[in-house]
């Protein structure tokens, strides 16, 4: 009776234990903090670009998902939507990377400027004209030209 | 799928240069959707939404990448692009259309029916959508709202979760355009 006792004590511990990773695991909102995640790759604005356009399946297997340190130069900086959202030229004039920056990163886009280059690190989503990445935040600071 | 994204470059690349300044472009389009149920409320918002519209050929096609929904819960965001939207499988939901009796030369709020194709999770329906159509320095607004069935683009909920999901969605749009330039 004891054993059993233990037995059922146990198992409902476990089954406890499970729920609260779970809570923890997936209460979150579904943004990713790039601070506590390692980068899958590194690449410049041009060539994430020049990917996507010369074979966007390939460019998706490669990239989609993806944590990426992307290089590039600001070509504009946007607040639209209450979304703080920094556009790095491509190789052409008709694609950029579109960088949707973490909230906590206002502060840091305020003193950034056109022309500039800067690193940014986020997911990757993919590519309509543009590739997307959420989620970023600067990394390095800047580098002034 | 393929046929849409055909019309979006051609639309971009190869039309003639009077066209061309008829045209106007957002890449920050935003798309929210709604369901409502007695057990849950989920919501998400997808701020990064690519729409083209031609004035002169009254046309609009709207383009959109089903990962980059965002939700208040990263449980829903998954359970979205792995079970429902399948977004491996399906990455981009695709609108194309007419803007039907639009007048470019009005500059006051109009209210007109948008008639075409909207494709998710590889369905395309014939949907029309009523939609407000502003006029501010020389570009356009467009908002609008409108609803989805879900079982019309074969989404599966599997019947534990299906008290959570409404049976249709609401969804709302706005875009703000900027004139296209080459």
């Amino acid at each position: 009776m004891h054993k059993k006792a233990n037995i059922i004590f146990f198992t409902l511990g476990l089954l406890i234990l499970i729920g609260v990773y779970l809570v923890f695991r997936y209460s979150g909102d579904s943004y990713m903090n790039m601070n506590t995640v390692s980068t899958d790759v590194e690449i410049s604005s041009g060539e994430l670009i020049s990917s996507f356009i010369v074979d966007e399946d390939a460019a998706n297997l490669m990239y989609r998902g993806k944590i990426i340190e992307v290089e590039g130069i600001i070509k504009d900086i946007t607040f639209l939507n209450n979304r703080n959202t920094i556009f790095l030229y491509g190789k052409n004039k008709y694609s950029s990377v579109i960088c949707d920056m973490y909230p906590n990163q206002e502060g840091e886009i305020k003193d950034l400027k056109k022309g500039q280059k800067i690193k940014i690190k986020g997911v990757c989503k993919g590519f309509l004209k543009d590739a997307i990445l959420l989620n970023c935040m600067l990394i390095n600071t800047t580098i002034n030209e | 799928m393929n046929k849409f994204i055909v019309l979006i470059f051609f639309f971009i690349n190869f039309t003639d240069f009077d066209a061309k300044s008829d045209q106007f472009i957002t890449r920050q389009g935003q798309v929210s959707f709604f369901s409502y149920t007695s057990v849950e409320d989920i919501e998400a918002k997808n701020n990064q939404v690519l729409s083209i519209i031609d004035i002169s050929k009254k046309e609009i096609a709207v383009s959109m990448l089903m990962n980059a929904f965002v939700f208040k819960k990263s449980l829903m965001h998954e359970h979205f692009n792995e079970s429902y939207i399948e977004s491996d499988l399906y990455p981009k939901a695709t609108f194309g259309g007419k803007i039907i009796d639009f007048d470019p030369s009005d500059a006051s709020m109009q209210t007109r029916m948008v008639k075409g194709n909207l494709t998710i999770h590889g369905i395309t329906k014939a949907v029309e959508i009523k939609t407000t159509i502003e006029q501010i320095d020389g570009s356009y607004i467009i908002t609008g709202d409108f609803e989805v069935p879900v079982k019309d683009f074969d989404i599966k909920i599997p019947p534990i979760l299906a008290p959570n999901i409404a049976k249709i969605i609401s969804i709302k749009f706005r875009f703000e355009y900027q004139h296209y330039e080459k």
